[in-house]
């Protein structure tokens, strides 16, 4: 099974037309992988789809990195009781 | 006069200082004024103004929708004047907040209109008449049972000289005195309309024809005592401090009512718009010591239209600190009314237009969504049945979105849904301009559409038609 971190990668490189290979923890969405307003909102959306989770809306929004994202959605899917 | 450059060290706090009792939103921001008077300079000497007076003072508002408001336009039909009149007098109610209206007299129509509406019984507000001064109209104010009727006294010589052709001001004042007289003999209270009072020469003719009227009052009782009427023809009056006479309506009313000594109950202020200073400056005469505040409904009169009343009632509320029995709800439902009726009310014109609370860019939407005090000027849905909208463009933004899909399905606290939750409706927004080249705003029709298709969960669970 893959890990929340490859997870999160395939899901923003289908999003934003990136190759997963190629994106890095330390990447932003905004500033290193060109995310637009719009599309941090559908990326939020499809962490939910992908993990089956619900996120706080302005928590999950503030998030700004490959790897935070990784970090947060990890706990909330603890926090959610989801195995991942 | 201090002008020293001070300090001014930051007050600090983690707690917003919203200014609540000013902002109260369940009504207008309230009008304060310090408690120092207002100087104004009149014939080089210092005069003082106390506006907080306002407060206690018997301020209302009369009504001309029916006279000045009909000369711009096609006649009302019968039926449509009784529908309106009824409407003023909720709106006021019952403290008659809208004093008197205004009927022309001289149709058939004009008078069963007359009828129709003091037959519905209503106190307020009192039907006046409004004729021209000649002394056989009076026959028809009295045949009508009117106890005050409007006649035109014009007051500058481009109406005196040019207009009515008198040879001089002595001839005009005798005959509008004539006039008078004949109001006087037949039992009807004058009400002279100071024409074109902001182009006259003050001094030469209005406080001597004033003064003249003042006199012939002393000779009658009290509710016939002659009213003033300042017409502000042309729309040249100004309320800045320190203007100068003609144009100054502190001046206008310091005169009038100190020097000439007619009671503030008994002026009364009639403006245009012509240069955009209608509602300011019959506001100002409000606070100067005029008492009346005469308009039309939605600021609708001749040429370029009358002071708003709706906008006068929002004044009053915010100057008198409370609704005074005043129903603004029904403002929408004369809006309604007019529009239904073939009234063009423009989509900007604050209180009624469709978009008087409607914003479009993102960024003020998400503050709406946030609290909506922020980007709406009171509790309008309270007050005007009239809820903060968000219109949907390329500017809307997720917020905007968001916020027109919670107020749509009528969502409120935990169950407002998230910019989360409508992202794909967002997208299409987007898409809509980005891909499609769309230029227009997109109808809530279309959005319930999309909605309807796009987040068929929300629309299951909420949509209750």
């Amino acid at each position: 099974m893959a890990t929340v971190e490859e997870r999160v990668k395939a899901v923003t490189g289908q999003l934003l037309g990136i190759d997963p290979a190629t994106i890095k923890n330390e990447d932003k969405f905004t500033i290193d992988l060109g995310a637009e307003s719009i599309q941090s909102i559908e990326l939020v959306a499809m962490f939910e789809e992908e993990f089956g989770i619900e996120m706080e809306e302005e928590a999950a929004l503030a998030v700004d990195s490959i790897g935070k994202a990784v970090d947060f959605i990890t706990k909330v899917c603890k926090d959610q009781g989801v195995d991942v | 006069m201090s002008s020293e450059r001070q300090k001014h060290p930051l007050t600090d706090t983690t707690e917003p200082n919203l200014i609540e009792d000013t902002f109260t939103y369940d009504l207008p921001p309230l009008i304060k004024f310090v408690k120092q008077p207002v100087i104004e300079i009149i014939d080089g000497q210092p005069v003082e103004f106390d506006f907080n007076s306002v407060k206690t003072r018997d301020i209302f508002v009369t009504d001309t929708t029916f006279r000045d408001g009909q000369q711009a336009r096609p006649p009302y039909l019968v039926d449509q004047m009784v529908r309106i009149y009824d409407l003023l007098a909720r709106l006021g109610g019952p403290n008659g907040t809208i004093r008197q209206t205004e009927f022309f007299l001289y149709t058939k129509n004009d008078r069963e209109a007359l009828d129709r509406c003091r037959g519905l019984g209503h106190r307020y507000p009192e039907c006046t008449g409004w004729i021209r001064a000649e002394e056989g109209d009076f026959r028809l104010v009295k045949e009508a049972g009117l106890q005050e009727t409007g006649i035109l006294t014009s007051s500058s010589d481009y109406h005196i000289f040019h207009k009515l052709k008198f040879k001089s001001r002595k001839e005009c004042m005798e005959n509008y005195c004539e006039i008078v007289d004949a109001a006087f003999d037949a039992g009807v209270r004058p009400r002279c309309h100071l024409e074109d009072l902001t182009r006259a020469d003050i001094h030469g003719f209005v406080l001597p024809f004033v003064d003249r009227l003042q006199e012939m009052s002393m000779a009658v009782p009290e509710n016939m005592k002659v009213k003033i009427r300042l017409c502000d023809t042309m729309g040249f009056g100004i309320h800045y401090p320190n203007a100068e006479l003609p144009r100054s309506i502190p001046k206008l009313i310091y005169k009038l009512n100190r020097e000439c000594g007619v009671p503030s109950d008994r002026l009364e202020w009639h403006g245009h718009n012509d240069f955009h200073r209608v509602f300011s400056n019959a506001s100002t005469a409000w606070l100067y010591g005029c008492d009346a505040f005469n308009g039309t409904l939605f600021g609708y009169g001749e040429r370029t239209g009358n002071p708003p009343i709706e906008g006068a009632l929002m004044e009053y509320i915010a100057l008198k600190g409370d609704l005074c029995g005043i129903d603004t709800t029904v403002i929408t439902e004369l809006a309604e009314y007019m529009t239904s009726i073939g009234f063009p009310i423009s989509e900007h014109y604050p209180f009624v237009g469709k978009d008087f609370n409607t914003t479009r860019a993102g960024i003020h939407a998400s503050g709406l969504r946030s609290d909506e005090r922020i980007y709406n000027i009171m509790d309008t849905t309270k007050l005007l049945n009239r809820p903060p909208k968000v219109a949907i463009t390329d500017k809307s933004g997720a917020d905007g979105i968001t916020h027109w899909v919670n107020e749509f399905f009528g969502l409120t606290g935990r169950d407002r849904v998230n910019k989360i939750k409508i992202h794909k409706l967002a997208r299409w927004v987007m898409d809509q301009y980005e891909k499609e080249g769309r230029l227009t705003a997109i109808s809530d029709e279309e959005m319930e559409n999309k909605t309807r298709e796009l987040i068929p969960d929300l629309w299951e669970t909420h949509h209750t038609q």
